[in-house]
């Protein structure tokens, strides 16, 4: 069997093979138990949070408080539209506040329509001397508030 | 989470399945029910892209979809699927066994250890999926969004798929996302990541059922394993975006092809039909990536052209009316296509060499790919010298199209900058389908070198 192996080439092509096996499974040696960690630590870490921080997701990193999604969320019934009004950056906001917020809210928020003209108005630090006669239904804090005018 | 949300998408991709396996009775015939679970894999593929590429066109021309439509298309199509068989002759599974393999204890015990790894792996990622809530920002900004429309209205609502970013962008996995939704009960934003896990553990079992008969099993366990825990693939697999099912698409389709260069079998080019249609309709490059696998099919089957061009033909033809119906919708409403600004030439000798270097340091970037990409490559050289040529120099052009093709991406947008940023460019993304390739046509090359007699004494 042996010099069959090594006669006319066998044992090279095998060889390569072979070689080719071992890197492979040196490297999933190494590499699988670090995916097999990683994926349950995040699962730990998933099971971590509280169902509005798994809810909320990435606006955790938009928004200075998760607060302004839950209220909004709960007060614009789901078969109205809303629209965004977002001023200048303060303080507490992150750095995708000013840029993300109308496009998280726009997501976040469906089946809720945007229209610029519509009653509630989800108000991320906006003047709203620009909204006369608008209520606000909810405030919190970092600018963020929920209004809502007459149609 | 609930139960009820688990239990409903479970329904839905066993649906699914079960879809798949109707249409792999009608192509193929399953004689046996060993045949049924070897295949069940590919079959739920199958289903998939069936399902989306088929209310992709429906939703083009205005029919809605909602909570039944989801359950009468499946029982229906698994209705036409079963009818068609029945037609075509094919008889009903029986019994078990598989009379074309012998498996010999050794290959038994590192498929028992394959599968088991494999399943440890996918149990862990079951556990993160479930809990996961939305982050990746193309996921929340336009791929989820476009998911809620379609289960919150119904149809490609206008505001949500020509305001939202990413306009272009192929349905398919909106789509689905919205039959999840329909079957968890709720737009449950959290559980529906376990949509993605369905996804891989059917491309796991496809990838295998697929190569169980033509590879060794020592030599498929590894790569197929490796390439799950490679540092990209891992950490990306349930992300709720296309790029893991455009890629899982294309690989099983470029499979099948494979496959089919080296025996001609027709039911597996009806296969690769259905998944490079549903490859088609879920990103833009899936069309790019069919394209290339059609084209490197012709040439390799210039020898029995009379026969094998007429079928590859139709192939094309069948992913390019599964594709144009969107690419017709989204001009209708005014969106601009997707033509690059430099398409062929315009751009400068510069630009097309670091565009090369940049797709060469994506593919042979150790810290995201481990070792694939290198040992795919000497498994390519070795089937060239001592293996099966002609699948060799298959998956060499494939591999060597598909990376020119992610080279020609950075090269002919101008606007997109020669980096490896993934917030900017695409080609790490892009190259994680020529390296998931790569891994799965490993076994196939490297068997045929193991089992070549080309320089055996006589």
């Amino acid at each position: 069997m042996f010099r069959r192996w090594f006669s006319a080439g066998i044992a090279t092509r095998r060889l390569v093979v072979l070689f080719c096996a071992a890197v492979l499974l040196v490297a999933l040696a190494v590499r699988y138990p670090d995916a097999f960690h990683d994926a349950n630590d995040t699962a730990r870490a998933n099971a971590a949070l509280d169902q509005v921080d798994r809810a909320v997701g990435a606006g955790n990193s938009v928004f200075p408080d998760q607060a302004l999604l839950v209220e909004a969320r709960g007060l614009i019934p789901p078969d109205e539209s809303f629209a965004v009004a977002v001023g200048p950056p303060q303080p507490g906001w992150t750095d995708l506040t000013a840029n993300g917020a109308d496009l998280f809210l726009r997501s976040f928020l469906l089946p809720r329509r945007l229209d610029p003209e519509a009653r509630w108005i989800v108000c991320v630090g906006c003047d709203r001397n620009d909204y006369p006669g608008a209520d606000a239904v909810w405030e919190g804090e970092d600018g963020l508030s929920v209004l809502r005018r007459e149609s | 989470m609930t139960a009820r949300a688990i239990l409903g998408l479970a329904a839905l991709n066993g649906a699914y399945a079960v879809l798949g396996v109707a249409l792999l009775w009608a192509i193929r015939g399953l004689p046996r029910w060993t045949d049924v679970l070897r295949l069940a894999g590919l079959g739920y593929l199958l289903g998939v892209a069936a399902f989306g590429v088929v209310w992709t066109q429906l939703l083009v021309v205005g029919v809605p979809l909602g909570g039944w439509g989801v359950v009468l298309s499946l029982a229906c199509g698994t209705s036409a699927a079963a009818f068609a068989a029945v037609l075509l002759g094919r008889q009903r599974p029986r019994g078990f066994g598989d009379p074309e393999r012998h498996a010999s204890p050794f290959a038994v015990l590192v498929t028992a250890a394959g599968v088991s790894l494999s399943g440890l792996l996918l149990e862990a990622l079951f556990r993160s999926a479930r809990l996961q809530g939305l982050q990746a920002y193309d996921a929340w900004a336009f791929w989820v969004p476009k998911g809620k429309a379609i289960y919150f209205f119904g149809g490609l609502d206008e505001q949500v798929f020509t305001t939202f970013p990413g306009p272009t962008y192929p349905p398919l996995v909106p789509i689905l996302d919205a039959a999840s939704f329909h079957a968890m009960g709720g737009a449950d934003t959290i559980t529906f990541h376990l949509q993605f896990w369905f996804f891989v553990l059917g491309a796991v079992a496809a990838i295998a059922g697929l190569l169980y008969r033509h590879v060794s099993a020592w030599l498929l366990w590894p790569a197929l394993l490796l390439v799950l825990t490679v540092p990209r693939v891992a950490s990306h697999l349930l992300v709720p975006q296309a790029d893991v099912l455009v890629d899982i698409f294309f690989v099983v389709g470029a499979l099948l092809v494979a496959l089919w260069v080296r025996d001609g079998r027709g039911w597996r080019l009806a296969g690769a039909a259905a998944v490079f249609a549903g490859a088609s309709v879920t990103k833009r490059e899936g069309l790019l990536f069919a394209a290339a696998a059609l084209v490197v099919a012709l040439a390799a089957s210039f020898g029995r052209r009379r026969v094998a061009w007429p079928s590859l033909v139709a192939v094309g033809a069948l992913v390019a009316v599964a594709a144009i119906p969107w690419r017709l919708w989204y001009r209708s409403h005014g969106l601009g296509g997707e033509a690059p600004s430099d398409a062929v030439l315009g751009g400068s000798l510069d630009r097309v060499l670091d565009s090369l270097r940049l797709s060469a340091d994506a593919f042979f970037d150790t810290t995201l790919w481990s070792v694939v990409p290198v040992v795919a490559l000497i498994a390519v050289g070795a089937a060239l010298v001592w293996g099966d040529r002609r699948l060799g120099a298959f998956v060499a052009a494939l591999l060597g199209l598909v990376f020119l093709g992610g080279a020609w991406v950075t090269y002919s947008y101008r606007d997109i900058p020669i980096t490896a940023n993934e917030s900017v460019n695409p080609i790490v993304r892009y190259t994680g389908a020529l390296v998931l390739l790569a891994a799965v046509t490993m076994p196939l090359l490297l068997t045929s070198v193991w089992r070549s007699r080309t320089e055996e004494p006589p």
